[in-house]
């Protein structure tokens, strides 16, 4: 279980997350929804070790988490981060092993490449290619699939569908359903509040740097003041009073 | 046309180029991980040619122990120069011009403390071959020169396989693309940026008992060495091919300029080949960035 307590986070002076508290438990997939600029990546990084907090701790599985990054994912803790950021300089088989960087098992390693080349066949043809000469779609199916390469116990995917055509959206949504189906613990940050509400077991609401509602994915779905600012619904309630 | 003078001068300029390689390859591993141009990467290439020519006049070794012991010190000594002089900056996130600031205290450091102690003399290698020359279709080329050509080409093989090849060597490419990504990936970028700076190090003691063997060991051989830079920013700074190749251009530039225009004009040619390239293709021939797609 991943336990965030209390968490202040800066950029400089600014106040980027504030008392931020939640919890991820094995299995689920919590979401985190709010608008650009809300913190949410902020989180994510401060999450994986890059941005540090300066009260508030981070603990998983009963343990504070790794002060650095490259030691975070150690713990099992692996970021997809957002605008996929590739290595456009590397082959996408590259990436992949970048993915697997912290790995010895070389056996494993190719059985997994070979895993992420069922859930993703769209890699088997560009394995050779530079990670740079893909389309937008195909990165963010490469960045998911190096995130995997670490056989993290959670993984965190920063705004997965940003930028990405409808049809490619739902693709990266059937991925994280397929994967909750095989048991994986994903934290989400994502600004299509709607598609990832209803995939959630639970969900956050981040709000200028604060946590200003939680609740179940369906809780929130039918919450008018989500509905009101997410998902484009006129809430009834709001327009009588 | 004189066939002989040109392949003789062709191979003095692959010689030298060979060597501006190495050197350039160095500053190049540097640039393109921490985005700066180490100038004190020069300063190591001097101390590593005084390495070598201490080792080889005052302890009487062989130039092949005299390239390893300068591989060496060379090596320690530029591991040492980023964890002083710039591993501090690096962790407070400071921009470029701060490490160009440092790179430059600690050239004039090191540059200084040399005149100090050594002294400002030039210091001539012990003779190597009996015989300098051998006659190859009647013209008359320096072993040392085939020497160096072909060591260059050599541990610039091994390198670019280390690097292309291994995982580690697949890591540093990583970080000089995203450090923080690769971070997330589990690369201890300390660790990687002292590895790079190591490799760096080996070339500068090549390159540096190279040059002294071809031009004595002297404190402000820096001169020499900021060819190192004219080569990395032709061949597109931070990248590997673009260093040897930019190197080898230089080279052989400079040696057909020193015989068929003037040996006074040569440096001329060579700084103003910099600025054509700073002002129409600063990112040089081989730039160090694939576009990204968003």
């Amino acid at each position: 279980m991943l336990n965030i307590d209390q968490i202040n986070v800066f950029y400089g002076r600014i106040h980027a997350l504030r008392d931020v508290t939640m919890v991820v438990e094995p299995g689920r997939v919590v979401s985190l929804v709010g608008a650009n600029g809300a913190g949410k990546s902020t989180l994510m990084m401060t999450i994986a070790g890059v941005l540090k907090s300066k009260t508030g701790g981070i603990t998983y599985e009963g343990k504070p988490l790794e002060k650095e990054a490259h030691r975070v994912l150690s713990q099992g803790i692996s970021l997809v981060p957002e605008r996929r950021r590739l290595y456009a300089n590397l082959t996408v088989r590259e990436n992949l092993l970048m993915g697997a960087h912290l790995r010895k098992d070389k056996d494993g390693i190719q059985q997994d490449m070979e895993k992420m080349m069922n859930l993703f066949p769209i890699i088997r043809e560009r394995l050779k290619q530079y990670a740079g000469t893909l389309s937008g779609g195909e990165q963010q199916m490469v960045a998911i699939a190096r995130g995997l390469m670490s056989r993290p116990k959670i993984l965190l995917m920063d705004e997965p569908s940003l930028g990405l055509a409808p049809l490619i959206i739902q693709q990266v949504f059937d991925i994280i359903s397929e994967l909750k189906s095989q048991g994986m613990t994903i934290l989400l940050a994502e600004q299509n509040a709607f598609q990832a509400l209803e995939i959630s077991d639970n969900a956050y609401v981040l709000e200028t740097g604060k946590i200003t509602l939680s609740g179940t994915g369906e809780e929130l779905l039918n919450d008018p003041r989500v509905q009101e600012a997410y998902l484009g619904v006129k809430a009834k309630a709001i327009e009588h009073v | 046309m004189n066939f002989s003078l040109i392949f003789q001068t062709l191979i003095t300029g692959l010689a030298i180029g060979g060597i501006y390689s190495l050197m350039a390859v160095g500053y190049s591993l540097i640039f393109s991980i921490l985005n700066f141009s180490n100038f004190a990467y020069g300063m190591v290439i001097m101390l590593a040619s005084f390495m070598g020519y201490f080792a080889m006049s005052k302890l009487h070794v062989g130039m092949g122990i005299a390239l390893f012991l300068a591989m060496v010190g060379a090596g320690t000594l530029s591991f040492f120069n980023e964890r002083v002089a710039y591993s501090s900056l690096r962790k407070r996130h400071a921009p470029p011009l701060y490490f160009m600031i440092s790179a430059m205290g600690t050239s004039i450091f090191l540059e200084n403390m040399v005149y100090a102690t050594i002294g400002s003399q030039y210091n001539a290698y012990p003779q190597i071959f009996a015989v300098p020359t051998i006659k190859i279709f009647g013209a008359s080329l320096g072993k040392m020169d085939l020497f160096a050509i072909i060591f260059s080409i050599i541990a610039i093989y091994i390198l670019n396989y280390f690097i292309q090849h291994t995982r580690t060597g697949i890591s540093i490419r990583a970080a000089s693309y995203d450090s923080t990504v690769a971070e997330i990936n589990g690369v201890n970028l300390g660790a990687v940026i002292g590895l790079v700076f190591i490799l760096a190090g080996l070339f500068a003691g090549i390159s540096g008992v190279f040059l002294g063997i071809k031009y004595m060991a002297y404190p402000n051989m820096g001169w020499i060495t900021n060819k190192a830079y004219v080569a990395a920013v032709i061949g597109g700074l931070g990248s590997l091919p673009g260093a040897v190749v930019g190197g080898i251009i230089l080279g052989v530039l400079e040696s057909f300029v020193s015989v068929y225009v003037s040996s006074t004009l040569r440096d001329v040619f060579s700084f103003g080949t910099l600025i054509i390239f700073l002002v129409f293709m600063p990112s040089g021939l081989f730039g160090k960035y694939l576009e990204e797609k968003v």
